[in-house]
């Protein structure tokens, strides 16, 4: 008797562990503008940071003009003097409390960006808009002078207040030594990690039945997906899902950004990357559009 | 000819592979022997062939007409010569086939004609029959634009017009015939294949179709990869349909689950160069010459060790960085790391390999060689991308030149491009002298100095002096208009340094040395001058040279400048190079000789 009872017990926890794993979310956009906006006059529904201003380095707050309003170019720009210090800057998220994560990305050249200083995630205060280092990812000890990138990408886990950040500090042409870290939003701890991947854009969905890391490569034009727990740990390997080369003008961009819409569609913004500081005037961009099928379990381009 | 080089250079063009003979010494890392192999066809090395020439001329023809538009070469039926002149009637149709500014006329074609399928017929308006519908498709080769029309012969008018941009339609068979024939006629195919392959042999059944999709991404021209299959591998050879070139050669394995990934002219030119000559080193032995050189991540083409006639010349000399700055806005510039085009910190790229030519004098006598390294951006000359040349030349009398040329086109007319080089001399006792017009004067310490109007030069136009005790060692002329390649003069910033053994200044490659737009002597080699000069009298020395070029755009003086013209309906390139850098003459050659 007491084993059948065993039995049922460990039945009805399988059961409820998969039931856990049936998560039902729609998307994963929990985050908030940051409380310090409006103390410098800007109106939070019409503003949005930036790290992509040509003439500017470091990062910016850009606030649109209303509908009509061509002054100042259409736009307003206010820059925190911490928001320099870093040199240029590359991936940004906010989270929910309106806290907002950065990181240095070299821009043309290295002067800004030395290549020690670029797995530093730079955090900015909601309330005062300062920003200062909160986590440095450990250094790499096969630092070089041929790969003078670090970190590149960013991707945050509502539930479980989880920053994803992947690295490629240290990969070389013949070695992929990239690391997807699990950081806790909170305390800035490293909570999990999968090594070996160069990942460059990243995103996060439950469109499969259960919470997944997407990421693209930065080494080929491929797309990868690694499970996640509810506390945003990692569940096995990755996988690869698909692959976008021979698509667009070039065949071999690599994914630079996914982001899903509440329907689950993927949309995936990619861009030409070889690990060197090219930077065309023109913008090298490409978008497609995924959506998955649970038919043939796999994702389609629409 | 002046828009190119200089007088004394013959482009006796060679390039140079992995395997032409050279000592490659570096051990290390393994690469695909495909890709070591692979060749990339060098521009000034195109054979051109006859059976081209009936296609040249009947461009030109057409250009001159009203409607300059290729018709279709393949054999039509009436119908479908009915609707590619329906088609050729509309002015939708053709609203691209000359530039609306200039009216100049674009090279257009028409690749096909075609039965319309339902899909074409879903935005267009009234009742259709689908029999009475054709799809002409035209490529417009300067744009890489393709114009896509739906006719309908009965109606006699233009159904649908629309236009797809960096896209190119299936080709027609006579481009495809001929793309083969320029592959199986380049001698880069025949001699990778082993023989002359039979044009069928690019038909072969087991490849399923004769011609692979690839991309220039580069050139951005219509290209198309006829292969040949032999013993299980994939020979592919890239052709160029725009310039009827072939761009390169490369083996692949066939595998058994599908095709190769595609090989691009991208693929192809960045594979090769980062495996023959970034990750290894190539010795050159020549006119009692020898050195090894490597292209870096940062530095530009580095030659080292090396030596003339037996004798250490030089421990290694480099192109550390590009300063760009534009005078029209405060602050506003690049600082451009030349280097190799993967896992690099490289802005402007090498994707040819580096290139041997050969120095002639005025009465041409080969004098000596050259060495030469071109770096790019990838859209250049457009606006804001960048093309930089990078020349060591060595003369059979033991004079050397260290040089480099920006050939624009950058963001405006108003910028300012100051190279920097790092130029280290072997010699372990050297001294560092400047003529002040009547004498050498010693320079006891690092410092620099900075060529203006009122720098003197002795009669034979040198500034700086540097021997050992002997009196053995090198003069140096700076650049000032005097060396017949187009340059105007550097206006240098010249640095001695202490070459240290114990402390690495620049040795090893170079992170960016110096921001983009101090206008003085802050260009970066000072950091190893200030704020405590060393002594280097008796010391092993560095040179470093930073000239100031100012580009212009101004019709006649082009200067560091590059622009696109219509020529023959393609886009092809104009550039103006600014060549600057010292030459170094032995100073046994002084006595013997004026310069």
């Amino acid at each position: 008797m007491k084993n059948k009872f065993a039995i049922f017990v460990m039945c009805l926890l399988v059961l409820c562990s998969c039931k856990e794993e049936q998560v039902d979310y729609q998307s994963n956009d929990c985050k908030r503008q940051p409380a310090f906006i409006p103390s410098i006059g800007f109106d939070p529904n019409r503003s949005a940071f930036s790290t992509s201003e040509r003439k500017i380095m470091g990062l910016s707050l850009l606030q649109i003009n209303f509908k009509g309003d061509t002054s100042n170019g259409g736009r307003k720009i206010y820059q925190h003097p911490s928001w320099k210090t870093a040199g240029w800057l590359g991936p940004i998220q906010v989270d929910p409390f309106g806290n907002c994560f950065v990181s240095p990305v070299p821009v043309i050249s290295t002067i800004n960006n030395p290549v020690t200083k670029q797995n530093i995630i730079y955090k900015v205060d909601a309330a005062t808009g300062e920003m200062k280092p909160f986590v440095e990812l450990p250094v790499t000890d096969s630092l070089s002078s041929t790969n003078p990138y670090g970190i590149l990408g960013f991707a945050y886990l509502c539930e479980s207040n989880t920053l994803y950040v992947s690295t490629v500090q240290g990969s070389n042409r013949q070695q992929e030594k990239g690391i997807i870290y699990a950081i806790d939003a909170q305390n800035g701890k490293i909570t999990d990690k999968v090594e070996n991947r160069d990942a460059l854009g990243m995103g996060i969905s439950y469109i499969s039945g259960s919470r997944q890391l997407y990421f693209g490569s930065a080494r080929t034009p491929d797309l990868y997906a690694v499970s996640l727990s509810n506390k945003g740990k990692f569940n096995g390997q990755p996988q690869h899902q698909f692959s976008i080369a021979s698509l667009g003008p070039r065949g071999d961009d690599k994914v630079r950004r996914i982001k899903f819409d509440k329907s689950g569609q993927m949309q995936v913004i990619a861009i030409e990357f070889h690990f060197n500081l090219t930077a065309p005037a023109e913008k090298q961009e490409s978008i497609y559009y995924f959506v998955w099928s649970d038919e043939e379990k796999k994702w389609l381009r629409q | 000819m002046k828009l190119f080089f200089c007088v004394f250079i013959l482009a006796i063009v060679l390039i140079i592979s992995c395997t032409n003979g050279t000592v490659n010494n570096t051990a290390g890392n393994k690469y695909d022997e495909d890709v070591l192999q692979s060749v990339i066809a060098g521009a000034d090395s195109l054979k051109t062939f006859d059976f081209i020439n009936n296609r040249i001329e009947g461009i030109k023809k057409t250009l001159q007409q009203a409607m300059p538009v290729l018709l279709c070469a393949d054999s039509l039926n009436a119908a479908q010569k009915m609707a590619e002149q329906i088609a050729l009637t509309d002015s939708a149709f053709t609203s691209n086939v000359r530039n609306t500014k200039t009216q100049l006329p674009y090279r257009n074609e028409i690749f096909g004609v075609y039965p319309a399928r339902e899909s074409d017929l879903v935005n267009t308006k009234g009742a259709n029959n689908l029999a009475d519908c054709y799809r002409v498709e035209m490529y417009n080769y300067p744009l890489n634009l393709t114009t896509i029309g739906i006719a309908n012969i009965k109606q006699q008018h233009l159904l649908a017009v629309s236009t797809m941009e960096q896209a190119q339609p299936d080709i027609p068979l006579y481009l495809k015939n001929l793309a083969i024939k320029i592959a199986v006629e380049s001698p880069e195919v025949q001699k990778a294949y082993g023989i002359k392959p039979a044009e069928k042999e690019a038909l072969m059944a087991s490849t399923k179709t004769s011609l692979n999709r690839t991309r220039c991404e580069r050139s951005r021209h219509l290209c198309v990869a006829p292969t040949f299959v032999k013993d299980g591998k994939a020979l592919w050879a890239i052709v160029d349909l725009t310039d009827y070139k072939l761009v390169g050669v490369r083996w692949t394995n066939t595998g058994t689950t599908g095709p190769a990934n595609a090989i691009t002219e991208r693929k192809l030119q960045d594979d090769k160069v980062t495996a023959c000559f970034c990750e290894k080193e190539t010795a050159l032995e020549k006119d009692d010459w020898k050195m090894n050189y490597i292209l870096t991540s940062s530095d530009g083409l580095r030659i080292a060790q090396v030596s003339f006639k037996g004798k250490p010349v030089l421990q290694s000399a480099k192109l550390v960085d590009w300063h760009v700055s534009y005078s029209g806005t405060d602050g506003f510039g690049y600082s451009d790391a030349v280097g190799c085009p993967y896992f690099s910190q490289a802005a402007v790229i090498a994707f040819e390999p580096p290139k041997l030519m050969a120095l002639k004098d005025d009465n041409n006598n080969i004098t000596g060689f050259a060495l030469e390294q071109v770096f790019r951006s990838e859209q250049w000359p457009t606006p804001c991308n960048y093309n930089y040349r990078q020349r060591f030349e060595f003369y059979k009398d033991g004079r050397f030149r260290v040089a480099a040329a920006s050939i624009g086109r950058g963001c405006g007319n108003d910028g300012t491009y100051r190279p920097v080089f790092r130029i280290a001399f072997a010699a372990e006792q050297n001294n560092f002298s400047e003529w002040d017009g009547s004498n050498w004067n010693n320079w006891q310490q690092e410092k620099w100095q900075l060529q203006q109007a009122t720098t003197v030069y002795t009669t034979e136009g040198y500034q700086y002096k540097l021997t050992d005790n002997t009196g053995a060692g090198y003069l140096m002329q700076p650049g000032n208009g005097n060396f017949k390649d187009g340059g105007r003069g550097d206006n240098a910033f010249v640095y001695i340094t202490q070459n240290k053994s114990a402390v690495d200044e620049g040795e090893a490659d170079l992170v960016t040395i110096g921001p983009c737009c101090n206008t003085d002597y802050h260009q970066g080699p000072e950091k190893f001058i200030e704020p405590a000069p060393d002594n280097i009298q008796n010391k092993k020395l560095v040179l470093w040279y930073v000239a100031q070029l100012k580009n212009d755009d101004s019709k006649g003086r082009e200067y560091c400048w590059a622009e696109s013209v219509l020529e023959n309906g393609v886009y092809v390139t104009k550039a103006y190079p600014c060549f600057a850098g010292p030459m170094f003459i032995p100073a046994s050659l002084t006595s013997k000789r004026a310069y």
